[in-house]
């Protein structure tokens, strides 16, 4: 009977499922399938009669790449105040949050509260921050694009670094179960635990906000671009072009804005690969 | 003294320490303003005045007080932002469940699921307007993309994130693939589906308001825009900025409790950490 077994022929889905070059190359090869699929139906106005709508609203991606190539420069402008506002928000938001999730894992009493309290910020729809920031920073310069941009950036930096807090909090505090016993039986100091244990625990939780947070911050601009004084951004064109009825140019900013979104994941990937690469080998 | 220490030592003491902060560095900025600017309402009223017109039964607009308004936008509101929650999620579990199943679906779908998120909403409004016709759908669609992809995420890390050891365990018992989705997968993929529904629940409702400043239909983003172009009283503007914010907030912690409710292992843990904390 066991050697029936071993004997067995393998089937043609039991080589194809343990191939592993095929799998690997399934995984690029299956969403492009899928994405061109999506593409010809949109190209050939089957989604239109799917939706019941027409090719002004939702125009053909040849033309929304036709109309993004003739704006190119403008778009470049715009995407760079996007990318500035998104990229030091995330930044500043993620070093405090981080900066936080530290004060109060040492300090758990009152740092908790505060934690939550910060988590609380993460729920405050950027709809009802973004005007208030941009109320708040009034007298910050004299420059409506530099007031505008302060402002953005704040609702941003908030954004983010509640999500970090959380993490970050999560990663520098949910330790191996005797690791923290094995610390004390050192005598380690407070400092050193949190260098030697703490710290290097919350790396992937760090990476886990960041996977959040990057999408968001990106999301978060938008939105608050749409509240800013001053007229700039990716976000910000959509909704003028839509107020314009220029649903061509709206949907060429809408394309800037996904591609954006995943450049920036991407390399977001790429560093996480990098970082976490003796990680994954040990 | 032993009394002082005993308040101290509540769990919800440091909250509500930091809430007094946040509401002293309010006030202290609300003075500021109030000594150097011309209209302070605009920038950072006290807060007191927030919570006196929400009180208040002077008639804003339309003869209606200013809290009336509040909450009957508020209802248009929230009651799209919840179906569209309620669909998002649903579709999302059943996403993730149906990716964990078979790797060619997940294979297919994962980076569209990444995509998805990155489409900026308000630039997707108008495009479901025209398709659906109505702002009330195009609202619960809308707040149903975007809850779809923090629950489907969330919850596929969860199936992803059991060990070994159980799927070693479940062999030897030659269990059904089916008992190990309802015994072992689904259960502790749960805590990973309420995080994601945590995030999810203030994206639907921002999406919500969001939607409504496209058009003059009622709802907290169109009152809230008319306020800011002062068409009525500033204050209508503070009073839906913090009720948004507490709505938030709110959202966020409703899913926590209904998570305690739900899921048994999580209120043992609770109980736990309460004896730990008596002990002491």
């Amino acid at each position: 009977m066991v050697q029936k077994k071993l004997k067995r022929k393998k089937t043609l889905y039991q080589r194809f499922q343990e191939n592993k070059k095929l799998q690997s190359a399934l995984t690029v090869i299956l969403p492009l399938l899928f994405g061109i699929i999506v593409w010809w139906l949109w190209e050939h106005e089957v989604l239109h009669a799917l939706f019941h709508t027409d090719t002004y609203t939702l125009p053909l991606p040849t033309k929304i790449g036709g109309i993004f190539m003739d704006n190119i420069g403008k778009i470049g402008e715009n995407t760079l105040a996007t990318v500035i506002v998104a990229g030091i928000g995330l930044i500043l938001g993620s070093l405090l949050g981080y900066v936080v999730a530290i004060l109060a894992s040492m300090f758990p009493k009152v740092g908790k509260g505060g934690l939550s309290v910060i988590g609380a910020f993460a729920s405050i729809p950027v709809v009802a921050l973004a005007p208030v920031m941009t109320n708040w920073t009034k007298d910050v310069s004299s420059d409506a694009n530099m007031r505008s941009m302060v402002a953005k950036i704040i609702v941003v930096m908030l954004v983010s670094a509640a999500n970090m807090s959380l993490n970050a909090y999560r990663g520098l505090t949910e330790v191996m179960p005797y690791a923290e016993d094995l610390m004390a039986t050192y005598a380690a100091k407070k400092r050193v635990v949190l260098m030697k244990l703490r710290v290097p625990n919350s790396i992937p939780y760090v990476f886990i906000a960041l996977k959040v947070a990057v999408p968001a911050s990106i999301m978060t601009t938008i939105v608050s671009e749409y509240f800013a004084e001053y007229i700039i951004g990716v976000g910000r064109q959509i909704r003028e072009n839509i107020v314009l009825a220029q649903y061509s140019t709206a949907w060429a900013y809408i394309a800037t804005a996904c591609l954006l979104g995943i450049i920036s994941y991407a390399l977001l990937m790429i560093i996480q690969y990098i970082v976490l690469r003796k990680r994954n080998a040990s | 003294m032993k009394k002082v220490k005993e308040i101290t030592n509540k769990k919800c003491f440091s909250a509500v320490l930091w809430i007094v902060i946040l509401l002293a560095v309010w006030e202290i900025g609300a003075f500021v303003v109030a000594s150097t600017k011309r209209t302070p309402e605009n920038i950072l009223p006290h807060f007191w005045q927030i919570v006196a017109v929400a009180f208040s039964s002077n008639k804003v607009a339309n003869g209606q007080t200013a809290t009336m308004i509040v909450l009957k936008s508020a209802g248009a509101t929230l009651v799209r932002a919840l179906g569209g929650f309620l669909l998002g999620t649903a579709a999302g579990f059943i996403l993730a469940l149906l990716m964990k199943m078979s790797g060619l679906v997940e294979k297919i779908f994962f980076p569209y699921l990444m995509l998805i998120q990155l489409i900026p909403v308000l630039g997707l409004a108008p495009i479901i307007l025209s398709i659906t016709g109505d702002i009330n759908k195009s609202r619960v669609v809308i707040a149903a993309i975007l809850s779809f992809y923090p629950v489907a995420t969330n919850t596929l890390a969860g199936f992803k994130a059991v060990n070994k050891e159980k799927y070693d365990l479940m062999y030897i018992l030659a269990a059904k693939k089916s008992t190990i989705y309802r015994k072992v997968l689904i259960p502790s993929a749960i805590p990973y589906f309420f995080t994601g529904t945590k995030i999810a629940a203030p994206l639907a409702i921002t999406a919500s308001i969001l939607v409504d400043t496209l058009q003059g239909d009622g709802g907290l983003g169109c009152m809230l825009s008319q306020a800011l172009k002062h068409a009525m009283s500033i204050y209508v503007f503070w009073l839906i900025v913090f009720f948004s914010a507490f709505i938030g907030i709110f959202s966020g912690s409703l899913m926590g409790w209904i998570e305690t409710l739900l899921t048994p292992q999580k209120r043992a843990m609770l109980k736990k950490e309460k004896r730990k904390g008596g002990k002491k």
